[in-house]
């Protein structure tokens, strides 16, 4: 381990490296020297240190789980029931186990690697966007082209009155008091009464005075108004 | 009508997105034997180097795409510019979790031996893995596993094809696919 070429970026983690100085040393996992391997591992960090590359904390523990697994080889303990903390590695047989498991995966990766290149000299297109084929929502009402048609006739209806007229200026003023008792009158003698037959007159005053009007009488519970359906005639009637 | 035509057309339309057997008979209102009897004349009118793209098994759909043969000219195309590839790490996780679905992040992890969250993160934004469900352990971690989307990165037809590793637990199984991922040298549509 003499020249450096690899640096701890290049690896993908603690196994990655353990990985990597086995191989270098030609050690086999099933025969690997803890102790050897240990002191590599060791060096390898301390020299990263020297090159002030920061070193992810996995590393630390990768050494930290080593030297206890080399300390306890020393002592030799009989297994002292030690309690098996679940952080890191803690013994040779594991060590040795997670290896093997992680070079599985290592070496697959140069399978996925080709798998990936060879993939990349084909290509395919992404998809035709077929909106112009795409059946459009339907609405779930009986709606026709009829009432479509009278919708917009209403609405020319409409619209003609709000073209200025010629007149001359003079000012009344109109009271929704006043608007109550004439819309009162209208429903003694007709009982019932749409809507818009109560807008005899279409200007601005009139028009906001009689809808206060209307809505002041359903207010004190003198009229009640009714729709059958959405754009369906109203009327209004006496209670 | 000819079907081979509305076929053809439906690949084309469906782009990289790819069909599979069942949407094609919904859609030609045919048996599987009649759409598999289509897509198998379609498969071998293109084997002509007259024509430049071939049908493939991707991710379990059916899809086209150019042929390998003439990568060289697609490089020209598209420019000199080295394909994006997968970092290692990246390749680690995917293939653990690709070995081991449903699996949880902490798993990950540990048989890595370094956090994996960051990653893990990138590749699920990318759709080459996502969420499959929820483990049963403290705090419900999220389980993840392999996407079509990944099957077709790598040129894959189904997990089947998924290189083979050495592991303990599972039986390999032989099974004899009609349809195989484009890196297998028969031709699957003729051997049958």
């Amino acid at each position: 381990m003499d020249n450096f070429t690899l640096t701890i970026n290049d690896f993908s983690g603690p196994l990655d490296l353990l990985l990597h100085l086995i191989k270098e040393s030609k050690m086999d996992i099933y025969s690997l020297k803890i102790e050897e391997i240990t002191k590599q591992y060791i060096d390898y960090i301390d020299s990263m240190k020297k090159l002030n590359i920061d070193i992810a904390s996995e590393y630390l523990v990768m050494a930290s789980s080593l030297v206890h697994i080399k300390s306890k080889m020393l002592v030799n303990e009989k297994d002292n029931e030690e309690e098996p903390e679940d952080e890191g590695i803690q013994t040779e047989e594991e060590l040795k186990r997670r290896l093997l498991e992680y070079e599985e995966y290592k070496k697959v990766c140069d399978d996925f690697k080709d798998l990936e290149s060879k993939r990349q000299e084909v290509h395919t297109k992404i998809p035709e966007s077929l909106y112009e084929y795409r059946e459009d929502v339907k609405l779930n009402t009986d709606t026709t082209l009829d009432d479509l048609v009278k919708a917009f006739e209403e609405f020319l209806k409409r619209k003609k009155f709000e073209k200025p007229l010629d007149t001359k200026i003079t000012h009344r003023e109109l009271s929704i008091t006043k608007r109550t008792g004439e819309i009162r009158n209208i429903l003694k003698t007709r009982k019932r009464v749409d809507f818009f037959e109560l807008f005899e007159v279409i200007n601005k005053p009139y028009v906001v005075v009689t809808f206060l009007s209307i809505l002041e009488m359903t207010k004190n519970n003198e009229i009640n108004i009714k729709q059958s359906k959405n754009f369906d005639k109203i009327t209004i009637e006496m209670k | 009508m000819n079907k081979l035509g509305v076929l053809e057309g439906i690949l084309f339309a469906i782009g990289d997105e790819g069909v599979t057997l069942k949407s094609i008979c919904e859609i030609l209102d045919t048996t599987e034997e009649e759409a598999k009897n289509l897509l198998k004349n379609l498969q071998k009118r293109y084997e002509s180097d007259a024509y430049g793209i071939r049908i493939s098994f991707l991710g379990n759909t059916f899809k086209l795409t150019t042929k390998k043969e003439h990568k060289d000219y697609y490089q020209k195309l598209l420019g000199t510019s080295e394909a994006q590839s997968l970092s290692p790490s990246n390749l680690e996780v995917l293939a653990i979790v690709a070995y081991n679905e449903p699996i949880t992040r902490l798993e990950i992890d540990n048989l890595r031996g370094v956090a994996s969250g960051y990653i893990v993160r990138k590749l699920c934004a990318r759709g080459l893995i996502k969420t499959v469900g929820k483990s049963e352990m403290p705090g419900r971690p999220n389980l993840y596993g392999i996407t079509s989307e990944f099957l077709d990165y790598f040129g894959l037809a189904t997990r089947d094809d998924l290189p083979k590793i050495e592991h303990p637990e599972e039986e390999t199984k032989e099974e004899t696919e009609l349809f195989t991922s484009i890196y297998k040298d028969k031709e699957m549509l003729n051997e049958n």
